[in-house]
């Protein structure tokens, strides 16, 4: 069976924005019990047509990031990602361990090792949500952290995605602390073709080609 | 004397101009900057290459995405702004693995290596003189390709700036 070229509806792209508002409100929830600050999100946009265009809408790109990318696989699979501008960061760093490194070439082990949980505790609720949703499996591989310019390590995931696997679109979306919203991060999910087909399917808002 | 012309290369861009500008590849990671020139028309270009080659079953929509369509593209525009192809200059640098931190797994596919493998083999193939090469190792590039002074410089987070070579000799 040939993959069909064609684009997704409109019914379609609002049924991805509500799978990934549900799947970010457990995630950003996870993080504020990690943390002990509260965290909410905007509603999350949806990039469909020139996936070399996402690096520059992660805020000041061209600055200091920590991120973290996490590959998933299962019945639905894809690419991840949550990238943080290098002072929330720090933010993250001094609540979760007391103090942060001085630069990003001070990341050592332990602030390495804080920001891969950070991102394990985002991805895994994150995808259970949309897995319990769909009753379809997802799981994650063992993240991944970079610390460098937002746009390095955006266009790296981008081009692994694009390489790896028939990707149709990504999701996008900014997380901020409440109630200063000083603290942000950007997510990021490009799920394979196929993965988000299955999702669609079974949510019984797949259109027919 | 005009003032430089800053002209920005963003993913998958190919910029090229006839003399005074200053292009620059901005937060290179697995992407390879990829600049050119012509010692005799004073020709330049560059290239910000996301990927080795185009997929077989999709329509090409931006050439400079990847190396194979994107160098061939660059080259025909600038041999319309007078450029002999046959003896051009160049340099190129990026193909980072920035995720540096955690255990990649076996599926995760070094794109960064497979870009520099490409742009090599290509340019390779086609005989240029390749006079600078900066590629690899954990670290995204910034690169920036002043035309009037030939001199290309890489920037990085941790390592400051150096210059890389220069495409004028």
């Amino acid at each position: 069976m040939s993959m069909s070229p064609r684009n997704y509806g409109l019914m379609e792209m609002s049924a991805v924005k509500e799978v990934a508002n549900i799947g970010l409100g457990h995630a950003t929830t996870a993080l504020s019990e990690l943390t002990g600050h509260s965290f909410n999100m905007d509603i999350p946009e949806v990039e469909a047509v020139a996936l070399e265009k996402i690096p520059e809408t992660i805020g000041d790109a061209m600055e200091l990031f920590a991120g973290v990318y996490m590959p998933f696989e299962g019945d639905v699979e894809g690419h991840m990602a949550f990238v943080f501008p290098w002072p929330s960061a720090v933010q993250l760093w001094t609540w979760l361990l007391g103090s942060a490194p001085d630069g990003p070439e001070a990341v050592d082990e332990l602030a390495a090792s804080a920001m891969l949980e950070v991102g394990n505790i985002l991805n895994s609720n994150f995808l259970n949500a949309i897995s319990n949703m769909t009753n379809l499996s997802m799981h994650a591989t063992p993240p991944l952290v970079s610390i460098d310019l937002g746009y390095s390590m955006v266009a790296s995931i981008v081009a692994n995605a694009e390489m790896q696997d028939v990707v149709a679109l990504a999701v996008e979306t900014r997380i901020f602390d409440l109630p200063t919203g000083a603290t942000t991060g950007y997510f990021l999910c490009i799920p394979t073709r196929a993965g988000l087909d299955l999702i669609l399917s079974r949510l019984g808002v797949l259109e027919v080609a | 004397m005009a003032t430089a012309q800053q002209l920005m290369v963003g993913m998958a861009d190919i910029k090229t101009a006839k003399s005074g500008a200053t292009f620059t590849c901005l937060g290179l990671g697995s992407c390879i900057g990829l600049a050119a020139f012509d010692r005799e028309s004073g020709v330049a270009g560059m290239i910000h290459i996301m990927l080795p080659e185009a997929f077989k079953d999709k329509p090409v929509e931006k050439a400079g995405k990847f190396a194979d369509t994107g160098i061939v593209a660059m080259l025909d525009e600038m041999f319309r702004l007078g450029a002999n192809p046959s003896r051009l200059v160049m340099a190129y640098a990026g193909g980072a693995q920035v995720f540096k931190f955690g255990n990649p797994s076996s599926t995760t596919l070094d794109v960064g290596l497979r870009n520099s493998a490409a742009v090599e083999k290509i340019l390779k193939a086609k005989g240029f003189r390749v006079l600078g090469i900066d590629i690899g190792g954990p670290n995204g590039r910034t690169v920036t390709y002043e035309q009037a002074t030939g001199i290309i410089k890489v920037r990085t987070v941790n390592g400051g700036e150096k210059v890389l070579c220069n495409l004028k000799g």
